[in-house]
């Protein structure tokens, strides 16, 4: 195919805003699939992602589409839309020349559809912005046309309105892609160079990467070097998704495929790197993405301690499409061998915990978040601490300084007043408030990213019915008084529910993490005293009053099958539990921090 | 060899928002059909065993009207006794002077009385109906006849008061009768009380009503986790791990090595199809029983007849050494019991007698 005849594109959106089932009607019009095969939301194709209804791993396809008489092959590159996976979208855009920008035609433009739209203006990108669900009822076309017009500047003839649902404008919406996205502009003769944007691992081909070429080509058996890595592999196929797999011989500049060379080394594979050949090297790699850094952190520990070396595996394994997530060991005195994960935000680290639970086969326990504080030494050395457990001793330490993130939080104006308390409670500065038009604003603040670590989203939601949009970008580090909290149980500290908090607010929250684990643990043969305490000052204190009652009141011959299953099952949540000392504690204790209530 | 054998009675006149056993409205019609099919299940299974307990269970069994009764009472000739204790279940209000009196001239010569409350407010609550007055003039009419009563009380009943039930209790004693099963109220699943989402009462209040009832029982002997006076066979039979009858719609029985449970629609049961599940009990299972039961007796288990019956040296056993340690489990030179502050925890020390190869230690 004609590089002319090729479009490389993505679609970005607020989440929900249909952006998979827009992709799905594009695969379907285009007949890549037909509506037999149509499962919903094809491109989703994790378990989670389905259930959830969320995008969280990018996929690419190749649709074939004739139009005018011409055919041409259409790349569709999908997108996660959380705030979490900004990374993930950044990458996707780097191997498009175009994006669709979808706006849902009854909420409007929304904090990620801000995000992704600036991500895809940094990366150069034609947008084409696109009013979907305009079948709704509550559709308000005339006003999400004004937002576009207004907010981000678009003309108003540039929009197209469609219904990814029954399919109208979605022709209209192919013809404008080949229309308006520029072909990509790479040479077939230069040297090689091909963008890694995704890796994933099969058990019987390696590692495969997904690529796009920028310039020059590749076959099936040229030898190949890793620009950043300086691996070489002999490449044994390529190929396209459509969305099910086809083999070529070839990819050409301009063109999106998967390339697999039986890479067996995880460490070899740098999503971001640029494929060369080994004979005819490129004389510099592509611009590649900066690597993400990890946001928050939390330690992960097997229950079964015998599953570490299983753990290590699976981390290992999803890192591989997963360039964000991060992990080293770390010892617990409380829960043994694990590993200390950072991930780029909360729903991260909740589906890597769940993936390694359903796909992996292990139970875990996870410890409460924490993000990176920068602590500044009497000595003068900086020090970053992920973890509650590695701050230094109170003496050396001179300044602790924790990020802070500027928030955009998109909300009808009758929210306007939840919103600052929700974010005063949250430790947070007010900076702004820009009126979108009579009805909506966007507020930003300053908040401590620990803050937003815990329950922030939950929160915004339920102070707002749902109707608030959230989206942060980091600011920076900022001193602030914080100290280290310390539980005990039963009079031994355990360092897995250590927390850094704000010392203004560490009565508060000592208090609502003793209450919770009050709840969370339960009754055993004696009392356990649960102390939050700083230093050697306690500051909070609850009782797990000792175990009164677990007796089966009746029980008579015809009963003592149905009366052992009960203590079979009583047995069974004992051995989920882990040993801290003399106490057991339930799994969900660890993350007890983050199901406080109201405090 | 089978000893004691259990009948059920499936119907009732009220039924109780607490009650989780196998019951029916009381329907005439089906009343002679179900003794009939009784009768055969009785012919079929029964080996002529010489029994020492008999135990007529419901429901309630003193909702059957005299003539009724008089046929159940005869079906039950058919059984062989020595020294038995042939217990009789009735509530006050459907018992009556005749009825004992047939009772008696049949050899029922204990008679257990589902009481559960005194107290009008919790009579109503659990939808019983008599009065604390009718309670005491029919256990006077029954001592003319049988003095071997017992009555069930229930306690821990949610709003229930310390000082309530030392009201209960004191009214109990005034009776002045030899046995007392009391139970703390369990909210079981698929009855009126769990359907009205009513919640427990707390653990602490449950434990001191426990310690309540056992300090003001000292009079009698505690022999069970739930039961004072003088021990009954019956009950013993079950603790004891012992084998038994059971007939009657959803009755349970253990023959063998078999656990069965017989079904519990009417509708099969009167077409004869009587047994309705059937477990076969490992070893390791069997033993299993042997320490879910007998260590809710107060009195433990019997080194020795345990070590006959299963060959197993109880005191070698690892778990028995470690809640022996722990101070758990108290031994002397016949027996190894409860610790008796634990028993209200029992299940907690229960716990370690499952999941054990015992087949190591014969």
């Amino acid at each position: 195919m004609k590089q002319n005849n090729i479009r490389n594109f993505s679609i970005i959106a607020h989440i929900d805003h249909g952006k998979s089932t827009l992709a799905d009607r594009i695969l379907e019009k285009t007949g890549t699939i037909s509506q037999r095969e149509m499962k919903d939301q094809l491109l989703d194709s994790m378990d989670i992602e389905r259930e959830r209804g969320i995008t969280i791993k990018l996929n690419a396809v190749r649709l074939k589409y004739n139009y005018k008489g011409e055919d041409y092959i259409l790349h569709l590159i999908d997108t996660p839309g959380h705030v979490d996976f900004t990374y993930e979208v950044s990458r996707s855009l780097a191997a498009c020349e175009g994006a669709l920008l979808v706006v849902d035609a009854a909420q409007g433009i929304e904090a990620q559809t801000l995000a992704n739209l600036y991500q895809a203006l940094d990366n150069n990108l034609t947008i084409i912005p696109v009013i979907n669900k305009i079948d709704l009822p509550n559709a308000d076309i005339a006003k999400v046309t004004a937002e576009l017009v207004n907010t981000i500047g678009f003309d108003e003839d540039e929009i197209i309105l469609v219904s990814a649902k029954t399919g109208v404008g979605v022709d209209e919406l192919l013809a404008s892609i080949i229309e308006r996205i520029p072909a990509p502009k790479g040479n077939n003769d230069e040297a090689l160079q091909a963008l890694i944007f995704d890796s994933y691992f099969d058990a019987y081909r390696g590692i495969v990467t997904l690529v796009r070429v920028i310039n020059g080509h590749i076959k099936v058996g040229d030898k190949i070097k890793m620009m950043a890595t300086n691996a070489s592999y002999d490449v044994t196929e390529l190929g396209f998704n459509s969305p099910y797999e086809h083999k070529v011989d070839t990819l050409l500049a301009g063109e999106v495929g998967y390339l697999c060379a039986s890479i067996k080394s995880i460490e070899d594979v740098k999503v971001g790197d640029t494929i060369t050949l080994d004979a005819n090297p490129a004389k510099k790699p592509l611009a590649g993405y900066k690597p993400m850094k990890s946001m928050v952190f939390c330690g992960l520990y097997p229950i079964e301690s015998s599953k570490f070396p299983l753990l290590r595996e699976a981390l290992e394994k999803l890192k591989l499409n997963d360039a964000s997530l991060s992990f080293e060991p770390e010892t617990s005195q409380a829960l043994g061998f694990g590993f200390r994960c950072g991930f780029l935000g909360l729903l991260h680290m909740e589906i890597i915990e769940e993936r390694l639970e359903r796909e992996f086969n292990i139970e875990l326990i996870a410890t409460s978040p924490s993000v990176v504080y920068e602590v500044e030494l009497t000595d003068k050395t900086l020090v970053m601490v992920d973890s509650p457990a590695k701050l230094p001793d109170r003496a050396r330490i001179a300044e602790i300084r924790e990020p802070y993130i500027k928030t955009n939080i998109f909300v009808p104006s009758e929210y306007i007043g939840p919103i600052m308390e929700l974010c005063q409670n949250k430790r947070g500065n007010y900076l702004s408030m820009e009126y979108l038009d009579a009805t909506r604003v966007n507020i930003h603040y300053e908040i401590p990213l620990s803050e937003i670590v815990y329950d922030f989203f939950d929160k915004l939601k339920s102070y707002t019915k749902g109707y608030a949009s959230f989206d942060y970008e980091l600011v920076g580090y900022k001193p602030s008084n914080l100290v280290k909290m310390d539980i005990l149980l039963n009079g031994e500290a355990v360092d897995a529910l250590s927390t850094i908090v704000h010392k203004d607010f560490a009565y508060k929250r000592g208090k609502a993490i003793v209450e919770s684990l009050r709840k969370l643990i339960p009754r055993q043969q004696f009392e356990i005293p649960i102390q939050a305490v700083i230093g050697t000052k306690a500051i909070a204190r609850a009782d797990i009053k000792a175990m009164r009652k677990n007796v089966l009141a009746k029980c008579y011959g015809g009963d003592v099958s149905r009366k052992r299953k009960l203590l079979e099952k009583q047995k069974e949540g004992k051995k989920r539990m882990k040993m801290v000392g003399s106490v057991e504690v339930p799994q969900e204790a660890f993350l007890s921090v983050l199901s406080m209530e109201d405090e | 060899m089978i000893k004691a054998c259990y009948i059920h009675i499936p119907f009732c006149n009220d039924i109780c928002t607490y009650c989780d056993f196998c019951k029916y409205y009381y329907h005439k019609p089906w009343i002679s059909k179900y003794l009939d099919a009784l009768e055969k299940e009785i012919d079929t299974f029964y080996k002529g065993e010489e029994l020492g307990s008999i135990y007529i269970g419901g429901g309630t069994p003193s909702s059957l009207s005299l003539d009724e009764l008089k046929r159940l009472l005869m079906i039950t000739k058919k059984l062989q006794r020595k020294d038995v204790e042939f217990t009789f279940e009735a509530n006050i209000e459907s018992l009556d002077e005749d009825k004992v009196k047939l009772l008696k001239e049949y050899g029922v010569n204990r008679i257990s009385i589902g009481v559960q409350t005194f107290n009008p407010k919790y009579i109503h609550f659990l939808n019983r109906h008599h009065t604390k007055d009718m309670v005491k003039e029919k256990i006077l009419m029954i001592k003319k006849y049988i003095t071997n009563i017992n009555i069930d009380l229930i306690y821990a009943i949610p709003g229930e008061t310390l000082e309530e039930l030392k009201e209960d209790i004191d009214t109990f004693l005034s009776l002045d009768i030899p046995h007392i099963s009391t139970y703390s109220l369990i909210i079981e699943d698929h009855t009126a009380l769990a359907n009205q989402q009513i919640k427990p009462i707390s653990e602490d209040v449950d434990f001191a009503m426990y310690q309540l009832i056992c300090s003001s029982l000292s009079n009698y002997e505690h022999y069970e986790i739930s039961n004072f006076g003088i021990p009954s066979k019956h009950n013993l039979t079950y603790w004891n791990n012992e084998e038994y009858y059971g007939f009657g719609l959803g009755a349970s029985g253990y023959e063998g090595n078999i656990r069965y449970t017989n079904t519990r629609s009417l509708k099969h049961y009167l077409a004869s199809c009587y047994r309705y599940q059937k477990e076969e009990l490992s070893f390791n299972t069997m033993v299993e029983n042997a320490f879910i039961l007998g260590l809710r007796k107060i009195a433990g288990i019997n080194k020795q007849e345990f070590q006959k019956r299963y060959n197993i040296d109880m005191t070698k056993l690892p778990n028995v050494k470690k809640l022996k340690e722990e101070g758990h489990l108290l031994e002397d030179e016949n027996t190894i019991k409860i610790n008796p502050k634990d028993i209200y925890i029992s299940n907690d020390i229960l716990i370690d007698f499952l999941d054990f190869n015992y087949e190591e230690y014969r």
